[in-house]
């Protein structure tokens, strides 16, 4: 007995001290873009003791490019732009942080961060500071909901990016509909999102417009193929949509044969089984969709098993994250892409910088998504601030106001120019095909526009 | 079918199952001596694959804490050692049996002092599982990792199995050293603990915990020793098959779990030869779906476990009520 | 009042209907049989509610009838329970974690089935269900009386001939055997009533998780349910409910905790990031605090014995309604 309560003594003395060390170091990135930077400049006093972690972590981890990277721009740019001030407008962030999906959520994250500190130093909503309120989803259905409900009724955000999952948005955003509180997805792919009802929107294409061109890029370059095989992830929501999209092209647009459909569940990790079987099959050419674990594997194991051909990847595959798992046999795959870091675009560029800085790696398709909610967000709103003052509306008018303004506009985002349909589906203009070029050190890579 | 289709697919289902094979050992080893299932095995496999990592001084990517402490600490986002793959593989194992230790401790020495039903160590258990995973996000992110690039050297991705001339019979090489040190692991475990001293004293605490005290066993330690080894077992499984196939998150080894409990069962619950002869069944069984039901591969490892069960509850190499290790 | 129900209704609503999930693993264990199929069950119940509501009686705009919902709760405990005659005759004849073992190859080929069968949505599932009610909380006008009503079927249970043969079975089966109980009627009628159970909150839950698919039924909700029993105590029937309601409501407090003003910021950010920590923690730590759960019998004797008026299972509840 005694043993037992010294054991739970030192477990929440443990817990206490990793807590913490790792909350005190953890606050740097996360309090840091919510101070923004334009107080930092003008009250430099106060900050100094919330900031300070934040100065003397950041060169420490990042040794040599530090200062120049993240804090000197602040400094000097930060009196230029009109420093927001007064009480920060609050928009949700409901994505998953936890759980199995927590690779997407996690991204998706990094992307808002960025997303708030970018758009406040460029003077926020109008002079008002934005405030991103996270709250997290972890993988579930009724993990969505709370989050959800939590945003809406407890931090009276004004709209809500999330959630990570088709089958989360599902289940929550009808509840946020009900309530009148506009929703971005950021990620949700699935057919009949944006029917859910007059406020959800997305800002992810939905499949059928990303799929072909991948193909088409693919039979330019190998014109011999034939055959096709094609492999999806049949417990993934997205990957089971983009098959049909990728089997289509592939029977009646393009007019191959498929040879033979392999499934996979998205934990699977050895799909000798499904290989040997796609490999019988004797295609040409082979078509993947899927998320990054299970691709990077079914790729590897593919190339390893003696498949030469031309391998062409869905949306899932538009994602670093598949770098470590295929390593070199990552190279020459040709993917579909509904965001693509190298796009040329100012706004791109700023936020890839930025990124780059903050996380020393190209922002994946999930940070540019998350990004362009949070700036569609925000741009509505300055558009709104600008036709009626923001608080002379009460919190419900905002949000009805707001949902209607997003639907209206036209935005220049890192996913290229879009707008919406009035059910509030993307009409995106850019899509992109690129082919995956891996660095010779076999870890690295980067994803190289076909055109 | 062929007969190169057919050899082809043998040697799948042994690639597949022996990565089974491999997780189920050190889950089996705890249930045969203590009659507990251990929930928190995928967890801990999942560390030592992550500590193995961390020997290797490989970079812990921006997410996770850890690489803010250590870049406080050292100066670069990793330890500041690079130890070959070999050593970081056992130097992860050793550091996931002391995990081992300290989940013993933590989480079923209490309730097995009040002697408490053994359901609960399996919540228990459940709970150090759920920690250690989120533990696991918070310390190293979300993030997929992979060890350096060719650990044993300019080994060939597969090896072909045909012979001069023949249709190819390929298997990918890790899958191979998988298969091989599975086979190795087992026949050692069997040995220790038919032929060892505190082998036969383990075997006498499963048996009867409370004679075996009684004629001056220290059961406790005994009990910490299996821990260690499945732990120890487990992180070396996580690190081979993080080889294979990369550590994909967090979640990597739970995964397995669900798996890996169908796989002890099939051989018989607790015995350490049957958890390798049911992680091969199961192998096979996966790698002889017909390709157009490949959809249902997933159902088969449920479905053999379910049959098996009600033709033979004692599992395929278990017998009836007789304690065994 | 109006905000918490806002931001709550939903949290307590799925609170009631843990509970039930709870006891629908607490009667096979009555019984002394360790299942984990009510997932299972769970998941086919809620897949008939969804393709019924989504199918056959396709919505007209508003509101869904209620007396619908309550037909697709008949629908789905009749078939909940025919197939759970099918499998357990067979499977009852298995014991301890044996059994647990086969219910979970159930529970597995259930959802690999589901994902195949091309009716019921694949991986995204049946999405779009029609609601009865216009918000979250208001599903409490069936769920209450739902978990009510099976508290009371079980506590009423306890207390006549079969439910004590239920005991008697779970204390020594072959002395049951030799005192004239019929094992196997009695082993397959609790684990029947258990899947009935369940089949009928899985219907409820997909009208009140607005979609269903095959991610609801898995190995992972068999081990929490699993918790619910032995946290909550597993010798009476207000465990479960107890325990299914504590465990889901935890991480939500865990999550309003981080929300409090005043914190120190890094108390608040580990708070919310490692929300999942302190709940596993938590999990292991009250097992090992309380091996016979939170809820005996021997407590609950203290309790009825000093003030028999109050009603003894929203302890945990309460304590929600503080926050």
């Amino acid at each position: 007995m005694q043993r037992v309560y010294r054991l739970a003594a030192l477990l929440v003395v443990v817990a206490l001290v990793i807590s913490a060390c790792g909350g005190q170091q953890a606050a740097a990135p996360a309090v840091a873009p919510t101070q923004a930077p334009a107080p930092k400049a003008t009250e430099a006093p106060k900050p100094a003791a919330t900031q300070a972690p934040a100065a003397t972590q950041a060169p420490a981890a990042k040794a040599t490019e530090a200062p120049k990277a993240t804090e000197a721009p602040k400094a000097t740019e930060a009196p230029k732009a009109a420093a927001p001030s007064g009480e920060p407008i609050k928009i949700g962030i409901a994505v998953a942080q936890t759980s199995n999906v927590a690779l997407f959520g996690q991204e998706q994250v990094q992307g808002a961060q960025i997303a708030e500190d970018l758009l406040n130093k460029a003077g926020g909503i109008n002079g008002r500071p934005v405030k991103l309120v996270y709250q997290d989803t972890a993988g579930d259905e009724a993990g969505a909901i709370n989050a959800f409900n939590t945003l809406m009724n407890n931090d009276k955000v004004v709209a809500i990016v999330g959630p990570t999952l088709s089958q989360q948005a599902f289940a929550a955003d009808p509840i946020a509909d009900k309530a009148g509180v506009p929703v971005i997805g950021p990620s949700n792919t699935a057919v009949g999102i944006a029917e859910i009802g007059d406020y959800i929107a997305r800002i992810s294409a939905p499949v059928t417009a990303v799929a072909p061109n991948a193909v088409r890029a693919a039979l330019a370059a190998n014109p011999n193929a034939k055959r096709v095989a094609v492999f999806y992830a049949q417990n993934d929501a997205f990957s089971k949509s983009e098959t049909v999209v990728f089997q289509r092209t592939v029977t009646d647009t393009l007019k191959l044969e498929l040879a033979t459909v392999q499934t996979h569940q998205t934990t699977d990790t050895d799909f000798t089984t499904q290989v040997t079987n796609g490999i019988a099959a004797k295609p040409d050419m082979v078509i993947i969709s899927g998320l990054a674990a299970d691709s990077g594997n079914l790729v590897k194991q593919l190339r390893e098993l003696g498949f030469k051909g031309p391998i062409v990847g869905g949306n899932g595959l538009n994602t670093p994250n598949l770098f470590p798992v295929c390593k070199a046999q990552c190279d020459g795959i040709f993917v579909a892409q509904a965001y693509s870091p190298e796009a040329t675009s100012a706004v791109n560029q700023t936020f890839v910088t930025a990124f780059k800085a903050k996380f020393q790696k190209d922002p994946g398709q999930f940070s540019g998504q998350s990004y362009t909610a949070v700036q569609v967000i925000v741009e509505a709103l300055k558009a709104l601030d600008q036709k009626t003052k923001l608080d002379t509306l009460d919190l419900a008018k905002q949000r009805s106001e707001l949902n209607k303004q997003i639907l209206v506009g036209t935005y220049d985002t890192p996913l290229g120019k879009i707008s919406f349909t009035d059910k509030g589906d993307i009409k995106q203009e850019a899509f992109y095909t690129a082919q995956i070029k891996m660095n010779s050190d076999g870890n690295t890579g980067r994803f190289v526009f076909l055109k | 079918m062929n007969p190169t289709l057919l050899a082809q697919q043998i040697l799948n289902g042994l690639a597949i199952g022996s990565v089974y094979a491999i997780f189920a050992l050190g889950y089996t080893l705890v249930f045969s001596i203590l009659r507990i299932i251990n929930f928190s095995h995928g967890a801990v496999f999942t560390l030592g694959a992550y500590f193995t990592y961390l020997l290797t001084g490989s970079a812990i990517n921006p997410n996770g804490q850890l690489a803010r402490l250590f870049g406080g600490l050292f100066g670069q986002p990793a330890l500041p050692l690079k130890l070959p793959f070999i050593l970081a593989l056992l130097g992860g194992a050793a550091l996931a049996g002391l995990m081992g230790i300290v989940i013993e401790r933590l989480a079923f020495r209490p309730l097995r002092e009040r002697g408490a039903d053994p359901l609960l160590a399996l919540v228990s258990s459940l709970g150090v599982a759920v920690a250690l995973v989120n533990l696991i996000q918070y310390f190293f992110g979300a993030e997929l990792y992979s060890y350096p690039a060719n650990p044993f050297g300019a080994l060939p991705a597969a090896i072909n199995f045909s012979g001069e001339g023949g249709p190819p019979i390929i298997v990918r090489t890790i899958q191979v050293i998988i298969f091989g040190v599975s086979m190795v692991l087992v026949v050692l475990l069997t040995l220790f603990i038919n032929r060892t001293k505190t082998g036969k004293a383990l075997r006498a605490v499963s048996e009867d915990p409370i004679t075996s005290s009684l004629l001056g066993i220290d059961t406790d330690r005994l009990i910490l020793v299996t821990f260690f080894l499945s732990s120890f077992l487990g992180g070396i499984a996580g690190a081979l098959i993080g080889l294979s196939v990369s550590i994909a998150g967090p979640y990597f080894g739970i995964a397995f779990g669900l798996k890996g409990l169908a796989v002890i069962i099939l051989g018989g619950l607790g015995d350490i030869p049957g958890a390798v002869l049911g992680g091969l069944v199961i192998g096979l069984g996966e790698a002889f779906v017909p390709a157009q039901y490949v959809a249902y591969k997933d159902a088969v490892a449920f479905a053999l476990l379910f049959i098996v069960l009600l033709a033979r509850p004692q599992g395929l190499l278990g017998r009836a009520l007789v304690q065994k290790v | 009042m109006a905000a918490f129900i806002n931001t709550y209704g939903f949290l307590i609503t799925s609170m009631v209907l843990a509970a039930a999930l709870g006891l629908s693993l607490y009667l096979p264990l009555m019984a002394g049989q360790l299942s984990l199929a009510s997932p299972g069950f769970y998941a086919l119940g809620g897949y008939i509610a969804a393709v019924m509501s989504t199918r056959l009686f396709p919505s007209t705009d508003g509101t869904y009838p209620l007396p619908l919902v309550l037909l697709e709760m008949l629908v789905a405990a009749v078939a909940s329970g025919v197939l759970a005659l099918i499998v357990g005759l067979p499977a009852l004849r298995l014991r301890g974690i044996y059994l647990a073992l086969a219910t979970i190859a159930f529970v597995e080929i259930l959802r690999v089935l589901s994902l195949n069968l091309p009716i019921l949505g694949g991986a995204v599932g049946i999405f779009g269900i029609p609601q009865p009610f216009k918000s979250q909380v208001e599903y409490l006008w069936i769920a209450l009386p739902l978990l009510l009503l099976a508290m009371f079927f079980v506590y009423r249970l306890e207390n006549i001939r079969m439910g004590r043969a239920f005991v008697a079975i779970r204390e020594d089966e072959l002395a049951a055997d030799a005192v004239g109980i019929n094992p196997t009627y009695a082993k397959v009628l609790a684990f029947t009533l258990g899947a009935i159970l369940a089949g009928v909150v899985g219907a409820v839950s997909a009208h009140f998780l607005n979609t269903w698919n095959a991610r609801q039924g898995t190995f992972d909700a068999s081990v929490n349910y699993l918790a619910f029993v032995l946290i909550g105590g597993s010798r009476t029937f207000v465990g479960p409910v107890v325990g299914g309601m504590a465990l889901t409501a935890l991480p939500e407090l865990l999550r309003a905790a981080a929300g409090i003003d005043g914190l120190p910021s890094w108390l608040a950010l580990f708070l919310r990031e490692g929300r999942l920590i302190l709940f596993g923690l938590l999990i292991a730590i009250g097992t090992v605090f309380f091996p016979q759960g939170l809820i005996t019998p021997n407590l609950l004797r203290r309790w009825f014995g000093r003030r028999r008026a109050t009603k003894s299972p929203p302890l945990p509840d309460k304590h929600v309604t503080q926050e």
